[in-house]
Formats: structure tokens, sequence, C-alpha cells
């Protein structure tokens, strides 16, 4: 009995420093834009985190600050107040550090498939006889192989998207920022793509944020859910999703799933209301 | 007949793939081949028609003929014109080349050049030529300068509209995978800029004939523009439009061959919009 205590008590506090981990810890962010001399506050007292292998989604209002939110978290702007850490760090040099995929798929024209999943890598100073070579391994699993050589033009929509993924994924950063990046495909290749994944970020083990106007994708996903005010945007509500993992397409119709789905879309309607 | 037109038997038998190019590029050229021969047939006819005199206006089977008789005396001053533009050409393209990258890189530099570039364009040519003989002496040189003057202001503004052309959310994207300025210039920019470099090189080609011609006007002892001011004193009339045919066929000629480097420079951007030549 009392060793099983102790070992609970060493399971409790081993999960708690797992809990912990916040890899990504925003605190008080805001962020005010000049705007032909005046200022314009795009979002204040932003609190956020993610802990280390988690998959955390944002919702709300169009123009709500959330692309304002990745920019600053990826170092490509700076917050006006606030403090935001990763991995616990002040980390005023975390420009090429943070994974970052925009809605777009933002291949280039001229870059072969292969050529344009290795851009990361390249940039990173990898050889491209190596990179070509990483590259290759994974080809059949984001459903590209025998495409290697084919430019984007001649790709669907959903095949460009998983060029970006796969490009994401070697550049090898531990976090990944993904915006919108299902809203150009249909909802027929968007369900298929959520589940394909799923299935990569549970083999990655890498921490995703994301942001999407989709309040299903954001739970189907999601370890937790963040539902943003509309602009100044504010963090105004936090659910987390307990739905087992893996999961499946049947599980958007369980009790549990319809529940917070309600709880959440009135959260978002009485935002965009006001 | 019935033997080939039997089915089972494809069209390929009857005709060999060749000859199937031949006729599709054939008809792609046929408008333009049609009204060549719809000008010069109403030239011909006109010109006989009317007894016009040899030295005003000669009949194009005049000219063609002198195009014969004097294959040799066209063909030495051809080869001259020919590496007036060649040599004036690729300078153009170096220094275009040149200024576009730096004027790309830094604002100052383009806020510093810039008006001067603009401004080398409003002087006339007719004027700084005979200028250039005394500067730079007799020779290929003042030639050179006068085709490479007319040619390298599309090259660079093209090019530096190409530079300046990159989408925003690329350079976003490149910044999160850890470039710097210069991977951006090299594997963003330059590649961006090069559909639009080959745009400023066509108009370039079709220029540099003309300045050619000018150069040799001013001072020379050899080339097509030589012979044209050579030949109409001596009212040699169908001489100084054998040249122009010449002339015009090279403007062609160095047109397609810019769109054919093109073609197998930028394959990905022929893939996408099709031909352009």
């Amino acid at each position: 009995m009392a060793i099983s205590q102790q070992h609970n008590e060493a399971m409790a506090s081993q999960s708690e420093q797992i809990h912990e981990t916040r890899i990504i810890d925003v605190v008080g962010l805001g962020k005010v834009f000049d705007q032909n001399g005046q200022p314009l506050t795009v979002m204040e007292r932003v609190n956020f985190h993610a802990y280390e292998g988690e998959f955390v989604s944002i919702i709300g209002p169009s123009g709500c600050g959330k692309s304002t939110l990745l920019n600053i978290i990826a170092g490509l702007d700076d917050q006006t107040e606030g403090s935001l850490k990763l991995r616990g760090e002040e980390a005023s040099d975390r420009l090429g550090t943070v994974g970052y995929m925009q809605q777009k798929d933002l291949l280039l024209p001229w870059r072969s498939v292969l050529d344009n999943a290795i851009f990361g890598l390249e940039l990173q100073g990898v050889s491209k006889r190596e990179a070509r070579d990483r590259a290759s391994v994974l080809m059949e699993q984001f459903g590209l192989d025998g495409f290697e050589s084919e430019y984007p033009s001649a790709l669907s929509g959903g095949m460009r998207q998983r060029v970006a993924f796969l490009r994401t994924v070697l550049a090898d950063q531990q976090m990944f920022l993904l915006d919108e990046p299902f809203g150009a495909l249909d909802a027929l290749n968007r369900s298929q793509i959520h589940e394909w994944l799923l299935g990569l970020w549970e083999r990655l083990n890498k921490t995703i944020v994301m942001v999407t106007h989709d309040v299903d994708e954001a739970i189907f996903l999601s370890d937790r859910v963040y539902v943003m005010s509309a602009r100044p945007g504010t963090m105004r509500l936090v659910a987390n999703v307990d739905l087992p993992r893996p999961r499946y397409l049947e599980m958007v119709t369980s009790e549990g799933f319809v529940e917070l789905k309600t709880e959440l879309l009135s959260a978002i309607r009485r935002e965009s209301a006001s | 007949m019935s033997i080939i037109n039997r089915p089972g038997v494809r069209e390929s038998y009857a005709f060999p793939n060749w000859l199937r190019t031949l006729i599709t590029v054939g008809l792609r050229w046929l408008p333009a081949v049609l009204i060549v021969v719809a000008v010069v047939g109403f030239w011909e006819v006109y010109v006989r028609i009317f007894d016009v005199q040899k030295w005003l206006l000669p009949a194009p089977s005049v000219i063609a003929k002198t195009i014969g008789v004097d294959a040799g005396l066209l063909w030495g001053h051809t080869l001259a014109t020919i590496e007036e533009i060649v040599v004036g050409f690729a300078l153009a393209l170096v220094c275009g080349f040149a200024l576009a990258t730096a004027i790309g890189l830094s604002r100052t530099i383009e806020r510093a050049l810039y008006p001067f570039i603009i401004a080398s364009q409003t002087i006339p040519i007719i004027v700084i030529a005979p200028m250039l003989l005394i500067w730079v002496g007799y020779g290929l040189a003042p030639k050179v300068i006068v085709v490479a003057l007319i040619c390298f202001f599309p090259i660079v503004v093209n090019m530096v509209d190409g530079l300046k052309s990159v989408d925003s959310d690329v350079v976003s994207l490149m910044r999160t995978l850890g470039a710097n300025r210069w991977a951006i210039f090299l594997k963003l920019q330059v590649p961006t800029s090069l559909p639009y470099l080959f745009s400023g090189l066509r108009i370039a080609i079709a220029f540099s004939v003309i300045g050619a011609v000018i150069g040799e006007w001013v001072g020379s002892s050899e080339g097509l523009g030589y012979l044209m001011i050579r030949s109409k004193p001596q009212f040699l009339t169908e001489r100084v439009f054998a040249a122009i045919v010449i002339l015009s066929a090279l403007g062609v000629s160095l047109f397609a061959m810019v769109g054919i480097v093109e073609r197998f420079a930028l394959p990905w951007w022929h893939k996408e919009h099709g031909s352009r030549t």
C-alpha cells in the first residue's frame, strides 16, 4: 500500500513535470500598430500557452489578431507589450526556430516538388544531395511518390498543400504554427487530410498551434481550443478536448464532441455579435 | 487507299512524325506567311503595272535577284553587323544584369542611379554617336557602345521590376526557415525576375539591330548600315532594300533565338503559361 502510494506520488510529480513544460508561454501580450499616425490596438492582454507535444487550436472572428499572434511567436514581428517565452526563455532571436505554414502553399513555381520540399533544409545549410535523400524517403508517406520531378503547377490543391507540409516537417523545427492550412481545400479533401495530419503528428511528437475558423476542425484535431475575441483580440475561452486518441471521423457525432461544439459556437457567436 | 484507311492502322503510318510536326508548325505560321505573300504580291504587281523606276522602288523580284547576285558582298557586311549586335547585346546584358542587381539589393543605389539610367535614354543617339568616334576611335567599339546604350535600358527596367515583384508571404516563409537577406535575393528574387528579364531581352534584341545600323551610319567601313549609306547615293536602291530584307530577317531570327533560350532556361514558365513565340 505504502509502496503503491509512493509510486503514485512519483507518477503524479512526473506527469506534473511533463505538464509544466510550456514550450510556448505568452503572458499579457499586446500589439499596437501605427496606422497613418493613429494607434490601432490589434490585440491586448493575450494569455496563451502550449505544452510540449500538444496540439492547440485558436478560433476567432476574422481580424481578431490571430495571424498577428502567430507572426509574433514565429519571430516575424514583435509585441508592443507583454512577454513571450519559448521553452521557458525569452527568445529574442527565435526567427528560424519556429515552423510556420500559411494558408497559401507558397511553393516556388520554378522548383520541382522534391526541390520545394527540401527548400527549408537547403536554407538551413544542408547539402542538396543529403536533403533530397531525406525527402525521398518521405515522399510516399506524403502521397507524393512519382511526382518528385513535377512542377507545382501540375499538382492539385491538396497535393500542393502536402508538399508545403513536407517542407515544414523536413525543416524539423520543434513547433509548427499553422495558419488556416486547410482553408483552400474542399470538404472531402479536408477530412482526409485531417486524419492524415493526426497520424503524422502522433509520429512526429511536435507541438502544433493551429489558427482556424472551422470549429469541427479545431475540436477534431486539438487537445485544447482557444476562442479569441473580436478586435482588440484577447483570449475569451479555453476548452480542453477530452476525446480519446487516436481519433476517428465518426467521433464528430459523439456526445462529447457535439456538446463542446455547441459551447464553442455560442462563445464565437457572442464575439461576432459584439 | 483502302489499305491506309483500314481500321487499326494508325494515321502515323501514313504521315511520319516529322512531317506531322512540319504541318503543325506550318499551319501555325500560315497567317504570317499569307500576309507576307499578299504584301509582296501587291508590291510586285504595283511596280510592274505603273512601271516604277528601279532606283525609286525596286520590285520584290529585283530585290530577290540582288540578294542572289550580291550574296558574297552582303554576307560579308551581314557578318560585320552581327558581330556589333552580339558584342553590344552581350555588353548590355552584363551591365544591365549588374545594374539591376545593385538596384535590387539597395534602395540607396536605386535612388542614386535610376534617374541617370532614365536620363541616358533621353540622349539623342544620333548626336552622341559621332562623339563616340572621337572618344573611342573608329573600329568596332563605337558601334558596340551604341547598341549597348539602346539595349541595356529595357533589360535593367524589366529586371528591376522582376526583382521587386516577389510575394512578401514567401519572404516571411523563408525568414521563418532561417534565410538571410542574401538567400532571399539568390533563391527568391533572382528566379522571380527571370521571366521579366527575358521580356526585357526580347525588346532589347529587337532594338539592337537598329542600334548597329545607326552606329554604322555615323562612321564605318563595313556592315549593312554602311552598305545602305554607300548604295543610296549610287541609286542602287535595290541593294538598300536587299540590306533591309536581311536586317529584318536578322531581327526576327535573333528574337526567335531569345525565345528558344528562354524555353530552355525557364522550362517551368512554359509549362505554366505556354509558349510566347
